[in-house]
């Protein structure tokens, strides 16, 4: 329908020497759409593609701060995996971090939507609440943190040795960032609770998009509550659940904030991960091109995991089709 | 236009020769302004001539402030514009990194640590203004410090150095028996003692930028080292590494608490502040800090700084050392006022200019030259009399050898502080210790010495 009146006017200005027309008649007649998409395309260019496409570069140069860069190959990647035992350690500390991170906050935050769902009195209060952790700023918020998991003066250690009933337990005090396996389980802690909120609102959208009247032919059916999640809540929510486990795992597995504040990769480089490590080589050190290759480290893991999510996503979405 | 121009002119015969006359001129100026335009830059005449310093903001701002009084009246005399910005530490090394990059920007910047070794190439060479202050001044007390890659020539001047002696509480001592530590035998038998009555020692032993200094000074002292003077040849596994180790284990688990592992570089302030610890070895913001709070002793109503004195950091079997962060000024080689910058290095480097700094400082900022090192700020507290000595044993990192890039990456990464933590913790024993922290030493050095 709209194709006509721009068919006729392609006609009519045939004319070797109009440039807009031959544009036109290789772009198509929506040539007016490539011109709105152009600001957002100069803006990932520069923002994204660019920055990604140099720090490609440096993963395969010898890139040093004030030094002229060459092209090495594979150099810096053979570095780190084969020389830098520092390294091997940040994989599985990485590995780890974001395993026990991602799978507790998809529990907790299904297990507070559906809590939270069931609250009629005080709704908005405690759907607000729960995103406090959210919006505060994650440098604040950790700070706040590192004054309650402080190595000297916790405020958790304080708690454990001064006020009953904890104080006769005999628990504590805990080198929460001094011991490797309790600063693990912090940064996890912390970044759950930072992540939670997240979790939560998007699963809450997704339950109350679930139509009542499947719960209804369920409830006239007699099947039980479990049953009713495991048939009804839980397949309808795959799309949700997968969208934001991928987001979750990718912006785990590039947590910096955190780490930096709470440990800087400490004790014995055992919360290093990618990020902080990326950084130490790459600020810290001047090492570029390590750095970059440490970063992009991450690159194939999170294709593979954005490929797998998606294909979840689209079977689940064209099954519901 | 012209009919105007007729009018201040006053005649007609004056109008056609100034017609003339302003046509001529008007195409001259507009050839000019073009000129200008396309190149971006005024001609010479025009442009003043304006002197430019980069430095770190100091975490005293009155020392800033003071710099700034000095460069501006250099500034009046040298008849030049000067402009001194500063930025956090932090932020310091991009916006190096970036002048270099782009091979434009400041004349003078601040070039601290290993600054000199990794920007060797981009800084100019200050020799002769090195020997002719070091000369008026009775030389340096940290020669190794500034030198360019070549080992040699003097890449920044030495410009002060944040020292760290041993804060300690000297009524617990007292109140023990005993004198103050003087070796590191005297601060283990202390602290062990000190700390079964509940006042342990803080030495962080973790991932925090003093812990890499501190314990560099603790290896030096039991004859360690990093590499050999040459800067190069990897020597950290040796008996004297295995020493020093098998001493930091024992005062980790004698004289110290856990929490140490987890500190950053205010824990062990906190901790001397509060009254809990009984020694650190700290600059002497710790003190600083008990005095500005007026913090009490717990359950006295005494002020906790009354009882905190400093000394010179302990001494072991191969001497007295002691690591710190130098900071240096350089001159960029595509500084466009090179000579201006080295005159006013000169001036700067004056006892009365050095005095002044110092004092804004409150001390911080100690003297890299001997004969400035006796300063009256010093002598006229006994808390502070350990300075006027202690930059004979303060070294820059990468002792015995200069202060190179790759030995910033053995500090950075913090590989000193997890050996020492590892073998403490009996994570590892202190020979198991000593070679992996020689493997990890060798892979940094073998890459930076192939690069070099």
């Amino acid at each position: 329908m709209v194709s006509v009146p721009n068919v006729e006017r392609a006609a009519a200005s045939s004319s070797p020497s109009s440039v807009r027309s031959r544009v036109k008649k290789r772009l198509g007649p929506d040539i007016d759409g490539y011109g709105f998409l152009l600001p957002a395309t100069i803006v990932m260019i520069s923002l994204v593609v660019y920055p990604f496409c140099l720090a490609i570069w440096f993963s395969v140069s010898d890139a040093f701060v004030g030094e002229p860069a060459s092209y090495v190959g594979l150099e810096n990647f053979i570095y780190i995996l084969t020389e830098d035992d520092i390294f091997i350690e940040t994989i599985w500390n990485t590995l780890l971090f974001a395993f026990w991170s991602v799978l507790f906050k998809v529990v907790l935050g299904l297990s507070c939507a559906l809590l939270l769902q069931r609250i009629l009195k005080l709704k908005r209060f405690f759907r607000g609440s729960v995103l406090l952790p959210f919006v505060a700023p994650t440098a604040l918020s950790t700070l706040g943190w590192w004054l309650i998991l402080d190595p000297t003066y916790s405020h958790i250690n304080w708690i454990l040795e001064n006020m009953w009933p904890f104080s006769v337990m005999g628990f504590g005090p805990y080198n929460f960032l001094g011991e490797p396996t309790l600063a693990m389980a912090s940064v996890i802690f912390v970044n759950i609770w930072r992540g939670i909120p997240f979790f939560i609102i998007t699963i809450l959208a997704g339950l109350m998009s679930i139509p009542e009247h499947l719960y209804d032919a369920a409830e006239i059916d007699g099947a039980s509550t479990w049953r009713k999640f495991r048939s009804i809540t839980l397949p309808l929510l795959r799309p949700v659940l997968a969208i934001i486990i991928l987001f979750s795992t990718i912006f785990t597995l590039g947590e910096f904030n955190i780490i930096y504040v709470l440990t800087r990769g400490g004790p014995m480089n055992s919360t290093h991960l990618f990020s902080t490590y990326s950084f130490t080589y790459g600020i810290l050190n001047h090492e570029i091109a390590l750095g970059a290759a440490v970063a992009l480290f991450l690159f194939p893991i999170l294709v593979l995991i954005v490929v797998f999510l998606l294909r979840m996503v689209r079977r689940d979405t064209s099954h519901e089709l | 236009m012209y009919k105007e121009f007729d009018l201040i002119e006053g005649s007609k015969t004056n109008a056609k020769s100034s017609r003339r006359k302003f046509l001529r001129n008007s195409a001259r100026a507009t050839g000019g302004l073009a000129g200008i335009m396309a190149s971006g830059v005024a001609p010479a005449v025009a442009q003043p001539r304006e002197l430019k310093m980069l430095t770190w903001a100091h975490f005293v701002p009155s020392s800033d402030e003071e710099l700034k009084v000095q460069f501006e009246e250099f500034g009046k005399a040298a008849g030049v514009k000067v402009r001194m910005d500063r930025v956090a530490h932090l932020q310091l090394p991009a916006l190096l990194a970036g002048e270099v990059r782009g091979q434009k920007g400041h004349d003078l910047v601040v070039a601290s640590n290993s600054m000199p070794h990794l920007y060797s190439r981009h800084l100019e060479n200050l020799n002769d203004l090195y020997d002719k202050i070091g000369a008026r001044a009775g030389g340096w007390t940290s020669p190794l410090f500034g030198k360019g890659r070549d080992g040699k020539a003097q890449k920044s001047l030495p410009w002060y150095f944040i020292s760290f002696p041993l804060a300690v509480r000297t009524d617990l001592i007292s109140g023990i028996g005993e004198n103050l530590p003087d070796t590191w035998d005297d601060v283990y038998r202390i602290g062990s003692k000190l700390k079964k009555r509940g006042y342990p020692l803080g030495i962080q032993l973790s991932h925090a930028s003093d812990s890499s200094n501190i314990l560099s000074g603790l290896l030096w002292s039991f004859g360690g080292k990093m590499v050999e003077a040459d800067g190069k040849t990897v020597a950290i596994n040796s008996k004297a590494t295995v020493a020093a180790f098998k001493f930091a284990k024992t005062l980790y688990n004698d004289a110290m608490d856990e929490e140490v592992l987890a500190w950053d570089d205010r824990s062990n302030n906190v901790c001397l502040v509060s009254g809990k610890c009984s020694m650190i070895l700290n600059p002497i913001s710790a003190y600083r800090a008990a005095v500005r709070s007026k913090a009490l002793i717990p359950g006295s109503d005494r002020q906790i700084h009354q009882t905190i004195t400093h000394i010179l950091p302990p001494e072991g079997p191969a001497g007295r050392h002691m690591s710190a962060s130098f900071a240096g000024i350089g001159v960029w080689k595509f500084a466009k006022q090179k000579e201006l910058a080295k005159e006013f290095l000169d001036f700067h480097f004056t006892r009365d200019s050095v005095d002044k700094h110092l004092r804004s400082s409150g001390g911080f900022n100690q003297p890299v030259l001997k004969n400035f090192a006796m300063n009256p700020l010093y002598a006229s507290n006994s808390k502070y009399y350990f300075a006027q000595y202690i930059g004979w044993y303060t070294h820059a990192i990468g002792y015995p050898g200069i202060p190179t890039a790759a030995a910033q990456m053995v500090s950075d990464q913090f590989l000193l502080p997890d050996a020492m933590a590892a073998c403490a913790t009996g994570k590892h024993s202190p020979e198991e210790a000593a070679a992996k922290l020689e493997k990890q030493v060798k892979r940094i050095y073998r890459r930076f010495n192939k690069k070099a």
